[in-house]
């Protein structure tokens, strides 16, 4: 199973390498997103400077020190999204162009084949989390900026409980949109399938803004928003569990259950797109 | 197991969902170290019973056994026995020559170490040492279809299988890519297992054929006995207009075997051209007729085709008007369709 799965992930990083377009935009977008979203948005100056008012803020924002610590956090969620987005167009342009056809007429595995786009497809989506909290870290730094200001002292419990809950964030997204490129023959019934889950995933997730003022309903479903469990882990870990009410392996634990279900999903739609008619 | 049988398949029939019976019954066995061209118009069958063959398509019913494994048990074990070369070009293009090969190479699970050599013996083979190490988006056609090629044998398959190969190849393209083939025949120990429209490719390059017509094996054979059933070559002689009757005096020329004449120009049957010419032109001085042209048609798989079935063949498929004809002479009819 190892070579055939080695040439396979070589060949996507091949394809990758060889597309500059493709690696700059993919990690550029999220940079601007911190850049422009986060320094210009600031929902804490809608909140007047008076003591009531500001912990009010610090509880609608589950602890976070200002609005851009809670948002660069929340940016995780959404880069793991936009990331993903493309997860699945690889496989369609696979099938369109028969290289597919010959990858199932050889001996490799199915579940290798898929293996290999979830792996790569995965790290694509995990390399922008860690540049985009890598950034955020840094602009705390810098005078005028800003920046991700983390509150809590972190220990190693802590450090791998935030690790886990970025890659098991992207396994749960990648499985997502891989399971649509196996579904769809084309590209246009993928993305049309893709944008209309794509903000309702993001908007009922407590990624870029505080949910206490929405509905109970919307709070429901946010609750287990796959983005909310995640980034629930690391607020928890930044900013301290004062306005939680499970210790963060609680919210983990349903994280992992998503990733798991919309792991098997899409396994199950790849082997289907690649078993014998 | 271990039979000289390359390949066999007993009454193999496909049926799509739908409805659509792409392969109604075929049996064939392909001995080790042939060439086997499998030969039809377009939709008569031919990419569903390779694709049977190569484990990428389920039979409905029957049996397939390729290098002596079933392909509806031993799918996997079928796999690592076969090489594919398909109709569409299916290289990655951002990818190099070579490395789409080394690609190859590791589904089959070959490590660096013995892919290398025999990665460099195909690309000498094949013409691409100066290509290997660009992009295959930037090839030719045929520098595409010889790289196919080589990356179909990169794990040095007992059994090739070409899916119309040269679709879409300029003829140059196309008599070049059959160089390779008879090259690969000669230096690798390989059998091939191909389909074509293309008539004349079959005639020269495959020692069996077999034709397949909506599902069907209609006639299997070599090119010569498959050619033999028609009966030989035929002479047509045009003569002016005004001219008797010359049946009688072609039909007694010795080595005629039947005339028949459509107007001015008489279509004379016999086993071999040769030396039957100049005393059919005799003959017709003898009767004070000059002849105005002759020429000598060769038995062809077209006019194989045409006496097995009631309708031309062509390269397209058929046309709607010969298809029309040919069912008022109860050709297609007779199939009950």
């Amino acid at each position: 199973m190892f070579l055939p799965l080695r040439s396979l992930l070589k060949r996507e990083y091949l394809r990758w390498v060889r597309a500059p377009t493709w690696i700059v935009a993919g990690l550029l977008s999220p940079i601007l997103y911190l850049l422009l979203f986060g320094q210009a948005f600031d929902l804490g100056k809608l909140v007047p400077p008076v003591p009531a008012a500001q912990t009010g803020l610090t509880a609608a924002l589950l602890g976070a020190p200002n609005y851009f610590s809670y948002f660069a956090v929340g940016m995780v969620g959404l880069v793991a999204v936009t990331s993903a987005l493309f997860a699945g167009t690889g496989v369609i342009f696979d099938k369109q162009l028969g290289i597919l056809q010959r990858t199932i007429a050889t001996p490799v595995r199915r579940s290798t084949i898929f293996l290999s786009s979830l792996i790569f497809r995965g790290l694509l989506v995990v390399l922008p989390i860690f540049i985009v909290l890598g950034l955020a870290l840094g602009f705390a730094q810098i005078p005028g900026l800003a920046g991700l200001t983390v509150t809590q002292t972190i220990g190693a419990t802590g450090i791998v409980e935030v690790l886990v809950a970025i890659f098991v964030l992207a396994i749960a997204f990648t499985s997502l949109f891989l399971a649509f490129g196996f579904l769809f023959a084309r590209v246009e019934s993928y993305f049309a399938v893709v944008n209309l889950l794509n903000l309702p995933i993001l908007f009922t997730s407590n990624a870029l803004y505080p949910y206490g003022t929405s509905p109970q309903w919307i709070q429901n479903i946010t609750a287990y928003n796959p983005i909310s469990l995640a980034v629930d882990v690391m607020r928890e870990n930044f900013f301290g569990s004062t306005y939680y009410a499970h210790p963060a392996y609680v919210y983990l634990g349903g994280l992992v259950v998503w990733a798991a279900a919309l792991g098997v999903m899409a396994l199950l739609l790849a082997s289907r797109a690649l078993r014998t008619k | 197991m271990g039979s000289a049988e390359a390949i066999r398949t007993e009454n193999l029939a496909k049926t799509f969902p739908g409805g659509v019976e792409a392969v109604r019954d075929v049996s064939l066995a392909v001995q080790e170290g042939e060439i086997y061209g499998f030969l039809g118009p377009n939709g008569a069958g031919k990419t569903t019973t390779v694709s049977m063959l190569t484990t990428l398509v389920r039979p409905t019913r029957g049996r397939a056994m390729v290098a002596g494994l079933d392909v509806v048990q031993s799918p996997r074990e079928v796999r690592q026995e076969i090489g594919l070369v398909f109709q569409d070009s299916t290289a990655d293009g951002e990818l190099t020559g070579r490395e789409n090969m080394e690609l190859a190479g590791g589904l089959f699970g070959m490590n660096r170490s013995e892919c290398r050599p025999r990665i460099e013996e195909l690309l000498t083979r094949m013409d691409l040492v100066d290509a290997a190490d660009r992009r295959v988006k930037g090839y030719s056609g045929g520098m595409k279809r010889r790289l196919e090629l080589a990356v179909a044998m990169v794990h040095t398959p007992k059994i090739l299988f070409l899916d119309e190969p040269t679709i879409g190849l300029d003829p140059q393209g196309r008599a070049g890519f059959w160089r390779y083939i008879s090259q690969l025949r000669r230096e690798q120990k390989v059998t091939i297992f191909m389909t074509t429209h293309y008539l004349d490719e079959v005639e020269n390059l495959c020692d069996r054929i077999a034709i397949i017509d909506h599902g069907d094996i209609i006639a299997t054979g070599t090119s010569d006995s498959l050619k033999e059933r028609v009966g030989g070559d035929v002479v047509e002689l045009r003569v002016p207009a005004t001219s008797p009757d010359l049946t009688t005096t072609l039909g007694a020329v010795p080595g005629v075997r039947e005339v028949s004449r459509d107007g001015a120009v008489y279509q004379v049957r016999c086993p071999r051209a040769e030396g039957i010419v100049s005393p059919l032109v005799r003959a017709c001085d003898a009767q004070g007729v000059t002849i105005e042209g002759v020429t000598v048609q060769r038995p062809s798989l077209d006019r194989v085709f045409l006496a097995l079935t009631g309708k031309a063949y062509r390269e397209e498929g058929y046309d709607d008007g010969r298809a029309a004809q040919a069912s008022a002479f109860g050709g297609r009819a007779r199939r009950g369709r």
